[in-house]
């Protein structure tokens, strides 16, 4: 495995080359141990071997944000010449969804989510900006320090999936390869975590997971869901597993092991529930997940630091502990200024819960992936009542779970992506958008290379009203949705690098990789 | 199958070596299959001993390749079998008859022929001497007679659950003519008038749609519209879960009502009420839709045309109907539609809004009133078309166009686009597969398809989109009667509920029938009716749910995609509780307050017999799909629950009665027999 042969090209380094070198260390072990390696690097692999058990954890997140985020409206270029279009195009009647300039003042007399109400565009201050100037939704105050100053964020602009480079002319050429049943809810679901459509086996976390944490000694923690099924974090091999936002639920019995007073009836209850005696599959498959449930929950029911413990959460004065009273899991919901439980900063507490374990080898693992989600995005109407709402809870989620991260010491060990069925239509149907393709999204984390942009931003322009079309753009199709210049892929094997895949592991788990640019295929947002 | 059938004497017990190796024919091996299921026990080559004290019914089959009959001979009979499975003792399908050897050692030939009735040539003969061991005695047969659990599978897959009425009705006039008694039997009452009378009761909203969801569903006559109202809603698919459509629950109310006249009704005409229901309107975006307006650049919201589409007319991909997808010369799938034709359907759907005492105001098009003037039953009644917010430009979709419009005609412009997406030929397949999926089985066959789809297109009469005749041809084809190792579909939480719920009949202490919001997995079923989280259902129809064993054999399974750790205690639990303490809301914090009360007189009464009363709730459960070795299991975990002897008052007696009982029908609702209706 030659570790030049793909990632050779990262772009320019933004950090202290040594940081990078030091943080990057155990991934790139394998690789540069081999023959040839200098004696030094040989030496320092060998180290990191031997304390592999006790510091070598890591964990990637995906957020997932059901519904087709519009990131026209999360991450906006202010630049004058953008800004003109931007505002033009989405200023539409009857419920303009433009955002408003940085420094406007909120209008308190405005209608709760209009961009009046909620005042002016957060800028934001890249490293490289690419010569234009930057700027977040009103409500992301919260990632605006963690990118400016922090700089535990990142930003890689209009990515989506892709087969290979696609131009505009190319999209519109039948011959060259695209992503199957594009602008399609589900089908975009899928490819986002699988690189297919709906009805994919496994998910390119799963794969991930399958090659670099196969010494995961409780191979059931290798890759938890805190919300529903999701596809991204089936193997091969690996499987997901599924926890509730307060944590295992233990099966029919009570804390005595009793169900109806009877330990026999609970152990037959857990056992029948657990095992099919026939050859049906719908029986088996049934049956394993019975089996999975009783048998995880026994694993972590002492494994855990309870969620009122005070990196997670907060203890009540009196009582038992419930989350939606807890002050660390709620936003301030922007309709009506009140503070609101929110159950994705709750998915958060229990991946944090189970990193905490994890590092300290409650749970066997040494690499993990995770997934969290919320729903609501797609915003065909009233967007300006549903999308602040939503950013709201996610920057809320996020803050809380990098607080969270930083009380346990896991910063550098937890990388979390966001993630979405699509990007939205530049156009507005007058009170909301449609589906599109491109995206920009935000990657978070102490090993992240935080405050800059990784990926080109697009170019936006106003439709041509004699065409009706954006072709002003390099990077805009029909309705201005954005054709993505960075690829689900190349998001995943620099995430994929940093968890430990060496080059040939990439292209395996990466099915489109290989038709990327030996110097693109690391975005190098991970130090 | 059922073949020729010819009773020989022969004179010795024969292992009989062919010499013509020349042929392809051969029976490569024997599996034993216990008969009751239709599983393979196992397989052997010459020899082989099976044990019959869990699987006392069992038959044979001759694994056989490049053949067209196999003839068996025992000794003492000869059996000839034209068509696979080819089985010792014969089957129907893939039900096998049912042999109850007792123990010794039988020696079974098989000759395969190139033809049929032992034509053309004849293979090795292979033989196999099988040793049957176990109990010297056969268990007694099931008290329950096959044909009983028939009714009640069928039932399972047409009704909420099955009854004891129910099943007797089945047996007496059959599954055809209970369908069409069905098809006749009017509802007891629309889920409108009952919101509309208990609007002082002092429930919310949503809760009095949900409760007249249970009652309906839990004692309505018609069981087998209202089942196809709950696979409607599975399919056009709205939701409470949007808190706009939460705001007209009367609507919602008449929307299920809807799809339950509906359902029994024709495709098109459901296809244009969804298309026009305003609170569709609401939950796809597409009310209040503006045409495009050239000078500013806005554009018509494209919601419903895609999901028209997508969802609930002709799907992505182009069908044969059959449901196989088409293929273009290059092997890929065909896409029905590209972004365009979603631009151009999306004009269609531009101009529709409330009814308005003002039409058309343009406050009655954007809001539904005017000076604060609105109709009170704009839930209920139709979009109408408001000019001058429709599209006037020519519409061009699906290789149809609609010309520019001199002056707009929304009406026009719908009955076209409608009619285009009914008469897809994709219609019948893509919603026919489904259905079958929502009412029998998750992986049917190409024929079955092909037979649900081709009674779409035509109903016998020359009618298309009839759903009474595509409902009867997912119930009576003959696969839905077949278990096998891939038949049927993982039962849905609703689903498992109702059907508890109805085999020990339960009687709402209030009326109401309160069990309300079951959304959380963790402490409830994970599904509520008409909660779906997205217009996607609660699951998707290809699902392949990863490393299972049904995604090992490319199978799809829906339902398995709210199946999951967490579900999976959530769902025992709340059976737990069900069970012991009543089902739905407590009118207090005590479990001894809820709502739904069933009635065990008839289990309490076999409580000291647990065998007994282990049968008489399995059976009332699974119809047969549970065997002798899980009866055991459970019989000995209620065992343990001991009756308290002499000296002990009435009360424990009855209490500890009651725990048996409890544990025989937690333990059975609990077994991947009852999760899966096979």
């Amino acid at each position: 495995m030659t570790h030049r042969s793909i990632f050779s090209g990262a772009p320019a380094i933004h950090h202290d080359a040594a940081r990078r070198l030091f943080l990057r260390h155990s991934s790139a072990m394998s690789l540069l141990a081999g023959a040839g390696a200098p004696l030094a690097l040989n030496l320092l692999a060998a180290g990191s071997a031997a304390a592999q058990s006790a510091t070598d954890y890591r964990a990637i997140v995906c957020l997932f944000m059901f519904g087709g985020n519009d990131a026209y409206n999360m991450i906006l270029p202010t630049d004058s010449a953008t800004w003109a279009a931007y505002t033009a195009t989405r200023n539409q009647a009857p419920s303009s969804i433009a955002l408003l300039p940085p420094g406007t003042a909120p209008n308190l007399a405005a209608d709760a989510g209009s961009p009046a109400r909620l005042g002016g565009v957060l800028p934001i201050t890249p490293i490289n900006p690419q010569g234009r100037t930057y700027a977040l939704h009103p409500l992301l105050g919260s990632l605006q320090s963690m990118f400016d100053t922090e700089r535990r964020l990142a930003i890689v602009p209009n990515i989506g999936p892709l087969v290979a480079p696609t131009t505009k002319a190319q999209y519109d050429q039948s011959s060259h390869p695209k992503p199957a049943r594009l602008f399609s809810h589900n089908d975009q679901q899928s490819t986002w975590q699988t690189m297919q459509p709906e009805g994919a086996a496994s998910g390119w976390g799963g794969r991930m997971a399958d090659l670099v944490a196969s010494s995961n000694k409780k191979a059931v923690f290798t890759a938890i869901s805190a919300a529903g099924s999701a596809v991204w974090l089936s193997g091969q091999k690996v499987r997901q597993y599924q926890v509730s936002g307060t944590g295992p639920l233990r099966m029919g019995s009570d804390s005595s092991g009793l169900v109806y007073g009877s330990s026999a009836v609970a152990n037959a209850l857990t056992s029948i529930s657990g095992s099919a005696l026939g050859s049906h599959v719908h029986e088996a498959d049934m049956a394993a997940v019975s089996q999975r449930s009783v048998a995880a929950e026994l694993d972590l029911r002492n494994a855990l630091r309870p969620a009122s413990d005070a990196a997670f959460g907060t203890a009540p004065a009196s009582g038992s502990y419930n989350p939606n009273n807890d002050p660390k899991l709620q936003y301030v919901n922007p309709l009506t200024g009140s503070a609101t439980f929110n159950s994705l900063a709750q998915q958060l507490q229990v991946v944090a819960r189970l990193v905490q374990a994890g590092m300290a080898g409650a749970t066997g693992t040494s690499r993990q992936i995770f997934f969290v989600s919320l729903g609501g995005f797609d915003t065909h109407s009233d967007q300006n009542d549903r999308q602040p709402d939503l950013l709201a809870r996610v920057a809320q989620a996020m803050r809380y779970f990098d607080t969270a991260l930083g009380a346990i010491n896991a910063r550098n060990a937890v990388t979390t992506f966001t993630a979405s069925d699509f990007g939205r239509t530049f156009t507005s149907n007058g009170d909301g958008t449609d589906h599109g393709w491109g995206s920009h999204h935000f990657v978070m984390g102490g090993a992240v290379r935080g405050g800059d942009l990784y990926g080109a931003f697009p170019t936006l322009v106003a439709r041509n009203p004699s065409t009706n079309e954006f072709d002003g753009s390099p990077d805009q199709l029909r309705n201005g949705a954005l054709l993505p210049t960075t690829s689900v892929d190349q998001l995943g094997a620099t995430l994929g690098r940093w968890f430990g895949l060496s080059d040939t592991q990439a292209l395996q788990v990466f099915p489109n990789l290989a038709n990327f640019n030996a110097g693109v295929r690391n975005l190098g947002f991970m130090a | 199958m059922k073949l020729g059938h010819v009773r020989l004497l022969l004179p010795l017990i024969a292992v009989c070596f062919a010499t013509d190796w020349a042929a392809a024919q051969s029976v490569a091996s024997f599996t034993v299959v216990n008969a009751d299921t239709g599983a393979d026990i196992a397989t052997f080559t010459s020899v082989g001993t099976v044990s019959i004290v869990s699987t006392p019914r069992i038959n044979i089959r001759a694994n056989a390749s490049s053949v067209k009959s196999v003839i068996f001979t025992d000794g003492s009979s000869t059996r000839t079998e034209n068509t696979a499975p080819y089985a010792y003792k014969g089957n129907n399908g893939a039900i096998y008859n049912k042999w109850a050897p007792t123990a010794g050692t039988y020696v079974i030939n098989a000759k395969p022929y190139a033809g049929s009735n032992g034509s053309g040539t004849a293979g090795t003969m292979a033989t196999l001497k099988l040793t049957v061991a176990g109990a010297p005695t056969p268990p007694s047969p099931p008290p329950t007679s096959q044909a009983r659990n028939e009714a009640a599978r069928f039932l399972a897959q047409a009704t909420f659950g099955p009854t004891d009425a129910d099943i007797n009705r089945v047996m007496s006039i059959g599954q055809s003519a209970w369908i069409d008694e069905q098809f006749a039997t009017p509802r007891n009452a629309t889920h409108q008038a009952y919101f509309e009378a208990t609007d002082s009761s002092g429930d919310n909203a949503e809760s009095r749609v949900m409760d007249s969801f249970w009652k309906q569903a839990l004692t309505g006559p018609d069981q087998l519209r209202q089942r196809m109202a709950f696979a409607m809603s599975q399919i056009f698919v709205l939701s409470f879960v949007d808190s706009v459509v939460d705001n007209d629950d009367r609507a919602v109310a008449a929307w299920l009502d809807m799809l339950g006249e509906e359902g029994f009704g024709n495709y098109r005409r459901l296809l244009e009420r969804v298309s026009l229901n305003p609170i569709m309107g609401i939950y796809l975006s597409h009310i209040a839709n503006q045409k495009a307006d050239p000078a500013t650049g806005r554009v018509p919201d494209e919601n419903y045309a895609r999901e028209v589409m997508q969802l609930f007319s002709i799907g992505l991909v182009e069908l044969n109907q059959d449901g196989s997808p088409r293929k273009g010369s290059n092997g890929a799938l065909l896409e029905t539609y590209t972004p365009t034709d979603v631009s151009g359907l999306a004009k269609v759907f531009t101009g529709w809004s409330w009814a308005c005492p003002d039409w058309p105001d343009k406050d009655c098009f954007l809001r539904g009133s005017n000076n604060d003037r609105s109709d009170p039953d704009r839930g209920l009644k139709p979009m109408v078309a408001y000019p001058a917010y429709h599209s006037t430009e020519a519409k061009t979709f699906l290789g149809t166009t609609i010309p520019a419009q001199s002056q707009s005609d929304a009406a026009a412009s719908l009955r076209v686009a409608l009619d285009r997406l009914a008469t897809h030929p994709n219609v019948g397949p893509f919603i026919g597969r489904q259905l079958i999926q929502r009412f029998t089985t998750s992986n049917p066959s190409p024929a079955y398809v092909s037979a649900v789809a081709a009674a779409f297109a035509n109903n016998g009469s020359g009618v298309r989109g009839d759903l009474k005749a595509v409902l009867k041809a997912v119930l009576m084809h003959p696969e839905a009667r077949v278990v096998g190792d891939t038949s049927g579909k993982v039962r849905e939480p609703v689903l498992r509920l109702s059907a508890f719920l109805r085999a020990f009949p339960h009687q709402s202490s209030s009326g109401k029938f309160v069990i309300r919001n079951t959304d959380s997995p963790g402490t409830a079923l994970g599904q509520t009716p008409l909660r779906s989280p997205s217009v996607f259902n609660f699951y998707r129809p290809g699902y392949v749910a990863p490393g299972t064993q049904s995604a090992a054999r490319g199978l799809v399974a829906p339902e398995l995609q709210i199946a999951n750790e967490t579900s999976a205690a959530g769902y025992v639990n709340f059976m737990r509780d069900n069970i012991s303490a009543g089902a739905g809301a407590s009118a207090g914090s005590s479990l001894g307050s809820r709502d739904l009360k069933g009635d065990y007189s008839a289990e309490l009464a076999l409580a000291t017999d647990v065998p007994a009363l282990v049968e008489r709730v399995t059976a009332r459960l699974t119809y047969g799909a549970i065997g002798t070795a899980r009866r055991t299991e459970i019989v000995n975990a209620v065992n343990a629950i001991a009756i308290p002897g002499s000296g002990s008052s009435s009360t424990q007696i009855e209490e500890a009665k009651r725990k048996r009982v409890n544990a025989a029908v937690l333990l059975t609702v609990a077994t991947p027999e009852f999760v899966v209706m096979k």
